[in-house]
């Protein structure tokens, strides 16, 4: 039997995938003006005191950030499940972890690059320092596919179970706390002016780590919760 | 199968061996947690002398420190059986999994209240963000998790593996629980009682502790036996020797 090679097969998923998504892009601004909206939200609860802010800003940003991605994970793999293409993708010939792997791709690039791109306004929004920007941003870049690549797994497990949101909150907070824990303290140290290349270098070596385990993992936790 | 493992293991672990078997060591092991327990209060509240610094308020150490090592092993046991059931889809080890899963939460939940009552004596703060408390507070999130998977599953074998699956990968918080007293620099204190090695605490109060240890231990094995027995009836009802059982409850 023939069939195509992996690459090609992979950027075909990664297409299909982006191309539903640009087909629906109201889905894509939701979790952005979901974080503009829960940013705007902490200057009227602690009040417009710029040394207050300034010294919450980084880690409010970080929250923010998880809170909508949280959101967004849930769907990652709905669509494909009730349509049946999820099957399909398992039953064809190309190993699952990669194919999940790109799905988990397209999943960052839509839902995670929109909130990093708009995480300098957010930060500006709570007056964090310019100095500390380029900071906030290298620790997006690194937590955030870390947290897909994490939920990803999570979503996997519960595809087979009845939906609730509340559930995989529950179960991706122990996950995610110490992406929480590295991000906000190198956000911290960069805030006092001290080195801040430790914990970033631990994100960087956790995400290589997941980029690694988590489509497995992922590939095995869907072949666990869909096998009936 | 491998021959060095003796033929009663491979038969207990079919549920209806394991169904008389949990029947039979049940009663001793409560029997066991009780008098062990009753031994071990007594110790520890009337026999073993007031610290120096703090007085009788460090006696809620006999049950903080028991439930902290219950709280840790029954997620190991939990991983272990979560791994056996994945790998060689053993029906027993997905039900020692999931049933372990409620009475580790439940010691886990007695380690966070009793330490904070304590830390409220001693720290003056019922909760500090410092790396055991809060690893010990993610312990309680993951059992929560597990079970809270394992019940939003209408198959109940599916959801099973599902959550023995998120034990597994939950299971590096437990090397963090543990040595997180010596990782990091933490409010909460080293560990006192050492397995191997000198032991930091006068022999009149490691006896009790020792011993509610053992009594918290039999207590486990007690409820994780009555509560494997209900879950595999309720698994595997239509078999035959299950409805015997129905049959022998009904006559009587």
């Amino acid at each position: 039997m023939n069939h195509a090679p992996l690459a090609p097969a992979c950027a075909a998923l990664l297409r299909r995938d982006l191309t539903l998504a640009w087909r629906q892009r109201g889905d894509i601004a939701l979790p952005v003006l979901y974080a503009l909206i829960v940013s705007t939200l902490f200057p009227f609860a602690l009040g417009p005191d710029l040394a207050l802010l300034q010294r919450i800003a980084g880690g409010a940003v970080l929250v923010t950030v998880l809170l909508a991605m949280l959101l967004a994970l849930d769907a990652m793999f709905r669509s494909d499940i009730e349509d049946g293409s999820l099957e399909q993708l398992m039953l064809s010939p190309q190993p699952l972890a990669p194919m999940l792997g790109m799905k988990i791709l397209a999943h960052w690039l839509t839902t995670a690059l929109p909130l990093i791109v708009i995480a300098p306004l957010l930060a500006s929004l709570l007056h964090l320092p310019v100095a500390v920007m380029p900071v906030l941003l290298l620790a997006l870049l690194l937590a955030t596919p870390l947290i897909s690549l994490l939920g990803a797994v999570l979503v996997a497990l519960t595809a087979g179970s009845r939906r609730s949101g509340m559930l995989l909150a529950l179960m991706l907070l122990p996950l995610c706390v110490p992406v929480v824990i590295f991000a906000a303290g190198a956000l911290a140290a960069a805030q006092q002016g001290l080195p801040w290349i430790a914990p970033i270098a631990w994100l960087g070596a956790a995400l290589a780590l997941a980029v690694v385990l988590a489509p497995l993992a992922c590939a095995a936790a869907l072949r666990i919760a869909l096998d009936s | 199968m491998a021959k060095w493992i003796p033929l009663w293991l491979h038969k207990l672990s079919s549920p209806p061996t394991f169904y008389a078997f949990a029947g039979k060591v049940r009663p001793w092991a409560i029997a066991l947690a009780l008098i062990l327990g009753v031994i071990a209060l007594y110790g520890a509240l009337v026999l073993a002398p007031p610290d120096y610094q703090q007085g009788d308020d460090y006696r809620i150490i006999f049950i903080h420190v028991p439930s902290a090592w219950m709280s840790l092993f029954i997620y190991a046991v939990m991983g272990v059986s979560a791994f056996i059931a994945l790998v060689w889809r053993i029906k027993l080890a997905e039900v020692v999994a999931m049933e372990s899963a409620p009475i580790g939460a439940a010691f886990t939940f007695i380690t966070l209240v009793t330490g904070s009552l304590w830390g409220e004596r001693m720290w003056g703060t019922w909760w500090t963000w410092d790396a055991r408390l809060t690893s010990e507070l993610v312990l309680l999130f993951l059992y929560l998790g597990v079970i809270g998977l394992y019940h939003s599953f209408e198959d109940r074998r599916q959801g099973a593996r599902a959550a023995a699956f998120l034990a597994i990968i939950g299971i590096i918080n437990v090397p963090i629980v543990h040595f997180s007293v010596q990782w990091w620099n933490t409010l909460h204190q080293g560990s006192t009682v050492n397995l191997f090695g000198k032991s930091h605490i006068a022999t009149d109060m490691l006896w009790p502790l020792l011993t509610m240890m053992v009594a918290t231990k039999a207590y486990y094995v007690a409820s994780l036996c009555g509560r494997v027995r209900t879950d595999l009836l309720a698994l595997e009802g239509g078999k035959d020797w299950v409805r015997k059982i129905a049959a022998a409850e009904k006559s009587r």
